[in-house]
């Protein structure tokens, strides 16, 4: 047989007496419930009922949808601390409310992903590493948080708190959770104190959604059961059939489809129902248009195909049409709002020739467009309209004017605080954000350039994210980390065999000499642990019990349910050994308020730091205020909905949609701004004629950190694609499969073409993030001066044929993926 | 595991013997221990040898719809007209695949056209020429494909299958 990756024929079923947990997804903001079970090598439950723990009848064929079925991704073999081995199958949650059973590819292959000694999972960091001998060598944790927290300490009381730079997870789902931000958030805001402090996949430290939040609009305001409840969808620079799988296929899919008709009879009997219509902005045409043309038929879909950057244009165009035709909501903005006349001043001015002109979209498409979101079903019902925004427009060209631009129509409809209507965020990772506050201001520093490139800080900690591929302007990024920290390795270099103390001397020396110490945390050797000098072994999703809210702010027990591999720990812990080395080091030279600023690291258990955070989300959207574990685990993977309001019968009662009160919100005026400097400049440079979209794809998950451990994946993707038009392709003599080289005065990147129209002549879309082939090298330095977002979206390049990788073809798939 | 194989194949013999099977599956049952003629290739579980086609009746592009290994499982054979990943017979282009989707089990349908299998629960789609490889949609593993034989007389067989069918714990039922 060839090498097209297969799994095995048969799985073991787990026995009835198998242990069992309960969990949610790792990946996507959408949190699909999974239960798990565990039991030891050697055993199996039998094909009868009564004998395995699903109570599945695996002498016959399980039925389509509704069958239990274990798939050999959702199974491992794994290794704990003691020497036993055990099964383990991760199954999808027939009974949670989210998924319904269903998964998604990334979802339902968390088999793969179990450390696991003799599975591509091998590699996971299982022991702290140092640099040592121009190699990085396993060491103890005495010895890594010493070294670690004497470099930390001395550069803290030399050059001060900025002197410490950061770049953190901040998410909920695997390896993040509030138990964890938490942590990391006291050790650097409350401990450090320092203002150079990023976020996993930007710069700074900053909302993605200022404008939303200055709006009065927390990111996550409605509920899944809005867009089965909505007459109209739109979908903002998402492509949500391959990053919120689960959220489309059970909750907006079936609203097109007309199967929710009964439950919108049920919920809103008062007024006339359709089936559910969707808009979708996006410069390509993607398998969410394709899916939902097949579910719903094309009259009820309308693809806006915009030029990249312009939505700000687009959604002042579309406010302009609808207030023009008398199609707003007068009431709901003199009751709700504030704010109109700055609004009517910067939006409304919009002129619709230059929209047409910037965005590529026609005025009728425009204007079927406002008609679908705004134009009343019956003289007194109001169209219900749902916005579900994501990077296509956060990451887009001015970060501030693109969200504020969605938030200003929403408000202009008057689409807030009603079922089946809402203007958020579908979101990307999970949420579990609690943090004492930031030191910094508005708008934050942009630690890429301050502190790494610029050379402002002197010690650089990177924690679950892989800055050297997925920043801005990575390849800049990459030469100088590369560059400050072979100083620091100079210095480690010439003190072979020498003390501590002798170390951080010449580490010291090193830094003051412009050198950075590079700290990462995280699970895997990532590409930026290549730069590391300590590299602090953590344990994953699994590996610890953690909680984070979903899309629609559902807040769950994840469940540990292994070991994590080696003597890796959870990142609170790490944070918590680092915190009290400070405490104790200032302790014993009397400074007893920098010791105090250390204290407060006494957890003893997960729920130790998940009670202590509650502090930090008081008020909040993920406010869970006196939840217990026990109170999560009777709800299981239903949850309970954040902001909690109380307790009842010792349970939480949450809140299935924000703003059904009074609440008043803010227009924020947002006028097209134009194309920024770098971007202009490549715009007017014949060298870069082509628009570089960008974006996720169905099977792979971030930076691939996990994906690369799949074969299945991988042998999808084995380098990152880029999709060309085939009148192009045929102009640059490029075929399905040939490797291209894309190129920029920003940088080169190389990757493989597939030829189809998905996008406009001119206009290529890369994969975002892959280990073999960055596509950040060609992302310009810009990002909005207002919130310091990148414009990670759009870039302009060149392209060349390199050649055919033999061999490749014939192994891998060329077939569009935007045909259903 | 080859213990565990090992109790699968005595079970099936005892399924047959005992008539406790599911009754669906029965015929497959029968004609692999009648034939006596089991190859189970890189696998372990006893999958019968069954003829699914003549190579002289294929017709390029048109589906022909069968079983395997048993009646529960429905199986889709096709001669592509182009050469293709584990293809068989004298162009390397007949191959065949499970017609339960990976993702749910849903039915696949074929577009000659493009030579994909297309599901209709959740719109996975699968390629027929590159193994069963995902296009795109939420399977969670490739298609599984037939592993097939052509002998002397043209005639094609099912000896095996690459990957998991929906909605089973073993390809071969105990």
């Amino acid at each position: 047989m060839s090498s097209i990756y297969h799994g095995e024929d048969r799985v073991p079923v787990p026995p009835a007496d198998a242990e069992r947990f309960t969990t949610v997804c790792s990946y996507c903001i959408v949190g699909c419930g999974y239960k798990v079970y565990k039991w030891p090598m050697g055993k199996e439950g039998g094909p009868l009922p009564h004998q395995n723990a699903l109570r599945a009848d695996y002498r016959n064929q399980q039925p389509e949808q509704v069958g239990t079925w274990i798939s050999p991704a959702m199974h491992s073999v794994v290794t704990e601390r003691s020497g036993r081995r055990f099964n383990i199958v991760v199954l999808p949650d027939k009974d949670c409310v989210v998924n319904k059973g269903n998964h998604s590819i990334r979802g339902g292959t968390h088999g793969d992903v179990l450390y696991a000694p003799d599975r591509p999972t091998a590699d996971r960091l299982t022991h702290p590493l140092l640099y040592r001998g121009h190699s990085r060598l396993p060491t103890t944790w005495d010895e890594a948080i010493e070294l670690g927290a004497r470099v930390i300490k001395a550069t803290l009381d030399t050059w001060g708190p900025d002197a410490i730079a950061m770049k953190c997870f901040d998410h909920g789902g695997g390896g993040g959770g509030f138990e964890n931000n938490w942590a990391v958030g006291s050790f650097f805001f409350t401990g450090i104190g320092t203002k150079m402090a990023s976020i996993h996949n930007r710069p700074a430290y900053n909302s993605e959604v200022f404008a939303s939040s200055d709006a009065g609009i927390a990111p996550l305001p409605s509920a899944y059961l809005d867009a089965e409840l909505a007459d109209t969808i739109i979908l903002i620079g998402a492509n949500s059939y391959e990053t919120q799988s689960i959220y489309f296929l059970e909750h907006m899919l079936p609203n097109l489809g007309g199967g929710t008709l009964p439950l919108k009879q049920q919920v809103l009997p008062e007024e006339l129902h359709a089936r559910g219509r969707m808009i979708i902005v996006d410069p390509r045409r993607t398998s969410t248009v394709a899916v939902a043309e097949a579910h719903a038929g094309k009259d009820n879909v309308l693809h806006l195909q915009i030029n990249n950057g312009t939505d700000i244009a687009l959604l002042n165009a579309l406010s302009r049409l609808i207030y023009d035709q008398g199609w707003h909501d007068q009431d709901f903005i003199i009751r709700r709002t504030n704010n109109f006349a700055a609004f009517q001043q910067a939006n409304l001015a919009q002129s619709l020739d230059e929209a047409v002109r910037l965005t590529g979209i026609s005025k009728s498409q425009m204007m079927q467009a406002a008609e679908w979101i705004a134009k009343p079903k019956a003289p007194a019902a109001r169209r219900r309209a749902l916005f579900l925004y994501e990077k296509g427009l956060i990451w887009g060209l001015k970060n501030y004017e693109n969200v504020a631009s969605v938030v200003d129509l929403a408000l202009l409809t008057g689409n807030l605080g009603k079922p089946g209507t809402g203007c958020g965020r579908l979101g990307g990772h999970q949420e579990g954000y609690s943090r004492p506050a930031y030191p910094g201001q508005r708008p934050p520093v942009n630690v890429d350039d301050v502190a790494v490139k610029g050379g402002a800080s002197k010690v650089f900690w990177v924690a679950g994210c892989n800055p050297v591929g997925g920043t801005l302007n990575a390849q800049q990024f990459r030469a100088s980390l590369a560059h400050r920290t072979a100083l620091v390795n100079q210095a480690l270099d010439a003190t072979s065999g020498g003390s501590l103390d002798e170390k951080v001397a010449a580490v010291m020396t090193a830094l003051d000499k412009g050198g950075l110490f590079h700290i990462v945390q995280d699970i895997y050797p990532t590409e930026t642990a290549q730069y590391a000098h300590l590299v602090l072994p953590a344990a994953q999703w699994g590996e610890m019990n953690l909680t984070s809210i979903n899309g629609e702010r559902r807040l769950r027990l994840y469940e540990k349910f292994m070991d994590a591999p080696g003597i890796a720990e959870p990142d609170w812990k790490i944070m918590a050994r680092m915190a009290q080395q400070l405490e104790s080091a200032y302790r014993a030279e009397g400074k007893a308020e920098m010791a105090a600023r250390f204290s407060g690291f006494t957890w003893s258990s997960d729920e130790d730091v998940f009670r202590a955070a509650a502090a930090g989300v008081k008020g909040a959207q993920e406010d869970y205020g006196d939840t217990t574990y026990a109170m999560l685990k009777v709800l299981g993977t239903n949850g309970v909905q954040t902001p909690v309001q109380g307790l009842e019968n010792g349970l939480p009662v949450g809140t299935t949609r924000l703003y059904m009160d009074e609440k008043r919100f803010t227009f924020i005026p947002a006028a097209w701004p134009g194309f920024p400097p770098q971007i202009q400049a490549l715009m007017d440079d014949p060298r870069y004629p082509f628009w570089v979209n960008n974006g996720r794809a169905n099977h792979g998950w971030q930076t691939l950190y996990d994906d690369a451990r799949k074969p299945y994946v991988m042998g999808r993707e084995p380098f990152p694609h880029v999709e060309i038009h085939p009148q192009d392709a045929h102009r640059l003599d490029i075929v399905n499969g040939d490797l291209i080289e894309l190129f920029n005065p920003y940088g080169s990147v190389s990757a493989m073409a597939v030829v189809t129209d998905s996008n406009a002549p001119g206009h290529v879309f890369m994969l975002f993030e892959h280990p073999n082939g960055w596509l950040n090298s060609l992302t310009t330095d810009y990002v909005d001066p207002a919130t310091t977002i990148p414009y990670y979206k759009g870039t302009k390049a060149g392209i060349r044929k390199i050649g055919t990788m033999p061999g490749l073809n014939e192994q891998l798939t060329f077939i569009p993926t935007n045909q259903a | 595991m080859s213990d565990v194989s090992r109790r699968h194949f005595l079970k099936l013999g005892a399924c047959v013997v005992g008539g406790a099977c599911a009754a669906d599956a029965l015929p497959s049952l029968a004609q692999a221990t009648d034939g006596g003629d089991i190859t189970t290739l890189r696998t372990t579980l006893p999958y019968p040898r069954m003829k699914l086609a003549a190579i002289g009746q294929l017709i390029i592009g048109r589906e022909q719809l069968t079983t395997y290994p048993d009646q529960a499982s429905p199986v889709v054979l096709v001669k592509l007209g182009r050469p293709a990943i584990n293809g068989v017979g004298p162009d390397r282009d007949i191959v065949a695949f499970s017609r339960r989707c990976s993702h749910m089990g849903g039915i696949l349908n074929f577009r000659p056209g493009t030579g994909t299998f297309h599901c209709p629960l959740h719109y996975a789609m699968f390629d027929a020429q590159k193994g069963g490889l995902l296009v795109i949609g939420h399977a969670t593993d490739n298609l599984p494909q037939l592993e097939l034989e052509v002998d002397a007389a043209g005639d094609v067989f099912a000896v095996g299958i690459s990957g998991l069918l929906y909605g089973r714990q073993a390809n071969v039922f105990a």
